[in-house]
C-alpha cells in the first residue's frame, strides 16, 4: 500500500442535493448506455453523444414531410394531428422500451437501495430524466412543424407557442401512461409476476406503437391524385386518440375556436392532469415496493414451470434437429431459449421485427383488384427479411460477457454456432410466419394460385438469412445492448425494405405479365451459387479479435 | 449496535431466513456463515433495507428498519456479493455520485477518495481515466469497498469482500477491518473463507437453511465441538463431512 499521488487542486463545491445527483447520474447513463465495455471515458460520451445527436438529425428531418400541409392547402387541425400523431408513436416506442430498464433495474437495486435515498425521489428523477429527453426527441420531430403550423390555411402566429405547450402535455401523458401502467401491473397483479408482465406490457406497447404508426396515417389521411395527402376529419372515432386531444388544443389557440375543438383539448388536459397525478403521486408508494421486488428477485431462487423445460427439450430432440451437430444444436436450443424467455431480447426482437410482421397483413388486406397480386408478393419478400432482422437484434444481450465460453471451447470459428442460430430463427419464426400469412392470403383472396407468389420470398428467405454471420455479426448474444444505440439501424431497415420490394415487385411484374415462371427460374440461378458461397464464406469465418 | 428479532424472510412459500434473533454490539468483527442458500445474503439484504422483512424486528444504531429505513441506511455500509456499479461511469464519478447521496461536499470527499487511493495502490488517473466497465474484478472490489465506507458508517456489512482482491490487497483488507473495528465499527464479514474468518472475526455464527446453527467466538467454538479448525466445524454441521468422498467418486467418473 503506497502513498497518495500528487494532490488535486482543491475543490470547494458543496455537496448537491440528493435529487439532482440521481438526475445527473441517470442522465449519464442513458446517454452513455449502462455497459462501457472497456471503453475510456474520454470516447464513450462521444460517440453515444454523435449517435443521438445523429437520431435527432434524422427525426427533425422526418418532420419536412409536414410541408406537403401547406403546399396541399390543409387545415391547421389536419397538421396538428399528424405531428401529434407521429410525436405520440415515436415517444410511446422510446418511453416504452426504456421505462422497464429505467424503472426497474436490476443491478441498480445492489448499488443504490441501502443507500439513504426515498423511493419518491428516485422515482422523481427516473421520470424527470425520460421526460427530458422525451422532449428532445419530440422536439427534434415537431422542429419544422413549429414553422409550418403558421403557414397552413387557418394557422396564426399563436401555433408554434400552444404546439410547444400541447407537445409538453403530451410527452407527459405519454410517459405518465407508462409508468401507470408498470404501476398498475404491480398492484393488480403482485411482485411474482412483475417481471414476465413488464416485458408483455412493453412487447405489446412497442408492437402496438408500430402498428398505429403505420395504420393510423392510412386511415386517417387518403391520398390524392397529385400524391398529396388529403385529411379526412369525417371518421367519429378520431375523438377517442390522444393525439386528437393535443391536436384540439392547437387548433382552439391557433385557429378556430369552436366546440370540437374545445372539448378535445378539455379531454387531453383532464387525462394529463389524472394520468400524471396517478402515475407519479397518487401509485409512487408501490414503486418502492417494486423496487424491493427487484431485490427479491435477484435473492430468490428462479424456478421454471415443467411445460417450459419439457418444450424446449423437445425442440432439440424432434429430427431434424435431433440430428444437427452438437455445436449446431446448442447454437439452436441458446438461441431458442433466449427468443422465448429473455425480457430483454424479447423486448429488442419482437418490436424489432413488428414492422415486418405486419405490413404482410397490410399488404394482403388492401384492395386487390387494385394490388393484382402485388400483396401477396410484397407480404413474401417482406417475411423473407424477418430472420436476417432477428438474427443481427440477436447478437445484442445483457450477458454478452458469457459468450466469452463460445471462444474457450475448442471451435476454430462460429460458423456451426452461427447455423443453429440461423435454423432456430428460420424454424421457430420465419417458417410459422410464412404459414401464418399464406393461410390469411388462402382465406381473403379465395385463390390458392396466388400462393405462387410466395416462392420468391420462400427462396430468399435461407440466403438472408446467411447475411448476418457472412458480416461476421451472427453469434447470438455476443454484444453488449449499448452497441446497437445507432442511428445505422433505421438506414439498415431501409435498405432491407428496398431489397424486399425490390424482389416483391420483379415478382409481381414477372407474375402479371406472364413471366413468373421464368424469373422463379432467374431466381435459382442466382440464389443457388449465393446461398453455396455464403455457406463457404461462413464456414471459413474465424473468430473476431476480443478488442 | 445491531438487534434482530424474530427476523423472518419468506419467498411465498419458502422460508429463507427464520426467526433469527441475534445482538451485536458495537466494535465487534462477526463472520456470518452458512452454506450456499443458507440465508446469508438474503438476511444481509434485509438489514441493509434492500428487501422488506416478512416478520420480526431489527434495530441498527438505535434505528428501526421498517419505521426510519433512511436513518438505518445512513449509518450502514454494505459491500454486496454481486460487486455492481454503473459501467458507464468512471471511478471518480461513481464515487462522487455516492458521497452527494450521503451528503458529503466534493472537496471533502474528493480527500477521502484520494485516502482509499492510497491504501488501495490505485493511481488517480485510473480512476479519471477509465469507466468502470474497464476495470480488473479486483479493482472494480475495491471501489466497491471505497463506496460502502465513504460516508464513514457505523456498521458496515461486507458479502464476501474478498472476491476478486489480490494477495496483497487481501491482506490489507483485514488489516483494514481490524482497524475500523477498533475504533468502534461493527463490522459483519459474510465469506466462504474460513480460515480468513478465523483468524480475523470476534465471533461466528453460523446459519443453515435460515435457521440459527451456532453463535459463538472461533476458538470456543471449535474446542467445544472438538473439531481442530473453524472449517472442520462448519463442514461437520452443515453436511460437508462427505464431500472428499464425493470427490474421490467425481475423480472417477474421468479416469
Amino acid at each position: 500500500m503506497h502513498a497518495a499521488s500528487a494532490e488535486s487542486p482543491p475543490v470547494m463545491n458543496p455537496a448537491p442535493p440528493q435529487a439532482r445527483t440521481l438526475r445527473k447520474l441517470f442522465l449519464t447513463i442513458y446517454l452513455r448506455g449502462r455497459s462501457s465495455r472497456g471503453l475510456k471515458l474520454k470516447t464513450a460520451p462521444k460517440s453515444v453523444g454523435r449517435k443521438l445527436a445523429l437520431a435527432l438529425g434524422a427525426y427533425t428531418l422526418f418532420g419536412l414531410f409536414t410541408l406537403q400541409f401547406v403546399v396541399n392547402h390543409q387545415p391547421l387541425f389536419a397538421l396538428a394531428i399528424y405531428a401529434h400523431s407521429m410525436t405520440f408513436i415515436f415517444l410511446g416506442m422510446f418511453v416504452s422500451s426504456s421505462a422497464g430498464e429505467v424503472l426497474f433495474n436490476k443491478d441498480e437495486a445492489d448499488i443504490l437501495m441501502h443507500r439513504p435515498i426515498t423511493t419518491k425521489d428516485l422515482l422523481w428523477s427516473k421520470i424527470r430524466v425520460m421526460i427530458q429527453i422525451s422532449l428532445w426527441l419530440a422536439g427534434a420531430l415537431n422542429l419544422i412543424a413549429f414553422v409550418v403550423g403558421v403557414y397552413t390555411v387557418d394557422g396564426t402566429i399563436l401555433f408554434p407557442f400552444i404546439h410547444i405547450i400541447s407537445t409538453v402535455l403530451e410527452a407527459l401523458f405519454c410517459t405518465g401512461c407508462v409508468v401507470l401502467t408498470y404501476q398498475l401491473c404491480l398492484r393488480w397483479f403482485g411482485r411474482e409476476r412483475l417481471d414476465s408482465l413488464m416485458t408483455m406490457t412493453q412487447v405489446v406497447v412497442a408492437v402496438a406503437m408500430v402498428m398505429a404508426g403505420q395504420l393510423l396515417p392510412r386511415m386517417m389521411f387518403q391520398m390524392s391524385k397529385s400524391g398529396l395527402l388529403q385529411f379526412n376529419a369525417r371518421h367519429w372515432w378520431l375523438g377517442l386518440l390522444p393525439p386528437a386531444w393535443f391536436a384540439g388544443l392547437d387548433d382552439t389557440v391557433a385557429a378556430h375556436v369552436n366546440a370540437g375543438s374545445w372539448f378535445l383539448a378539455g379531454i387531453g388536459l383532464l387525462a394529463t392532469v389524472l394520468v400524471v397525478w396517478l402515475a407519479f403521486v397518487k401509485l409512487a408508494e408501490s414503486y418502492g415496493a417494486g423496487l424491493q421486488s427487484i431485490g427479491e428477485m435477484v435473492s430468490r431462487p428462479k424456478t421454471r414451470s415443467g411445460s417450459q423445460r419439457r418444450w424446449t427439450e423437445m425442440m432439440t430432440a424432434v429430427p431434424p434437429v435431433k440430428w444437427f451437430s452438437p455445436i449446431s444444436r446448442a447454437g439452436f436450443l441458446l438461441t431458442t431459449a433466449y427468443l422465448f424467455r429473455d425480457r430483454d431480447v424479447k423486448l429488442r426482437v419482437f418490436p424489432g421485427i413488428a414492422p415486418m410482421l405486419i405490413m404482410p397483413f397490410i399488404f394482403v388486406f388492401q384492395d386487390t383488384r387494385v394490388m393484382e397480386g402485388f400483396g401477396v408478393a410484397f407480404s413474401s419478400g417482406f417475411l423473407a427479411m424477418v430472420p436476417l432482422l432477428t438474427l443481427d437484434l440477436l447478437q445484442y444481450s445483457q450477458q454478452w460477457q458469457a459468450s466469452d465460453i463460445f471462444r474457450a471451447a475448442p471451435m476454430a470459428g462460429p460458423a456451426e454456432l452461427c447455423s443453429g442460430a440461423r435454423r432456430a430463427v428460420l424454424w421457430v419464426l420465419g417458417v410459422p410466419s410464412l404459414i401464418l400469412v399464406g393461410f390469411i392470403v388462402w382465406v381473403v383472396h379465395h385463390h390458392v394460385a396466388d400462393l405462387v407468389l410466395f416462392l420468391p420470398g420462400i427462396m430468399l428467405m435461407p440466403v438472408m438469412s446467411l447475411v448476418p454471420a457472412a458480416l461476421g455479426r451472427g453469434v447470438p448474444l455476443s454484444l453488449p445492448n449499448e452497441e446497437i444505440k445507432s442511428a445505422g439501424r433505421a438506414m439498415k431497415m431501409m435498405v432491407v425494405m428496398f431489397v424486399a420490394m425490390g424482389v416483391s415487385g420483379a415478382a409481381a411484374a414477372a407474375y402479371k405479365f406472364g413471366y413468373f415462371w421464368w424469373m422463379i427460374l432467374g431466381e435459382t440461378v442466382i440464389l443457388l451459387p449465393v446461398y453455396f458461397g455464403l455457406v463457404a464464406f461462413v464456414s471459413r469465418r474465424r473468430w473476431k479479435p476480443l478488442e | 449496535m445491531i438487534s434482530l428479532n424474530q427476523l423472518t424472510k419468506r419467498f411465498g412459500q419458502q422460508i429463507a431466513v427464520e426467526a433469527l434473533t441475534l445482538e451485536i454490539p458495537a466494535g465487534q468483527i462477526v463472520g456470518f456463515l452458512g452454506p450456499n442458500g443458507a440465508g446469508k445474503s438474503t438476511t444481509l439484504k434485509m438489514l441493509t433495507g434492500m428487501i422488506e422483512p416478512t416478520g420480526g424486528s431489527a434495530k441498527i444504531c438505535g434505528f428501526d428498519l421498517k419505521t426510519q429505513p433512511v436513518e438505518v441506511k445512513r449509518n450502514v455500509g454494505f459491500v454486496p456479493e454481486s460487486g455492481a456499479v454503473f459501467e458507464s461511469l468512471s471511478g471518480l464519478e461513481y464515487l462522487e455520485m455516492i458521497a452527494a447521496l450521503y451528503g458529503i461536499p466534493q472537496d471533502a470527499a474528493r480527500i477521502r477518495i484520494r485516502q482509499f487511493l492510497t491504501f488501495f495502490d490505485l493511481s488517480f488517473d485510473t480512476l479519471t481515466d477509465k469507466l468502470l466497465g474497464a476495470y480488473s474484478k479486483g479493482m472494480r472490489r475495491k471501489v466497491v469497498i471505497t463506496a460502502a465506507l465513504l460516508h464513514n458508517p457505523k456498521v458496515v456489512f461486507f458479502d464476501e469482500p474478498l472476491d476478486g482482491l489480490d494477495a496483497n490487497a487481501a491482506v490489507g483488507f483485514k488489516a483494514l477491518i481490524q482497524t475500523l473495528a477498533r475504533e468502534g465499527k461493527t463490522i459483519v464479514y459474510s465469506s466462504h473463507i474460513l480460515d480468513v474468518v478465523e483468524r480475523v472475526c470476534d465471533r461466528v455464527i453460523i446459519i443453515d437453511k435460515g435457521k440459527l446453527l451456532l453463535d459463538g467466538k472461533p476458538d470456543e467454538l471449535v474446542a467445544q465441538h472438538n473439531s481442530g479448525t473453524l472449517e472442520h466445524l462448519f463442514t461437520q454441521l452443515t453436511g460437508g463431512a462427505e464431500l472428499e468422498r464425493r470427490a474421490e467418486d467425481f475423480a472417477k467418473t474421468f479416469r
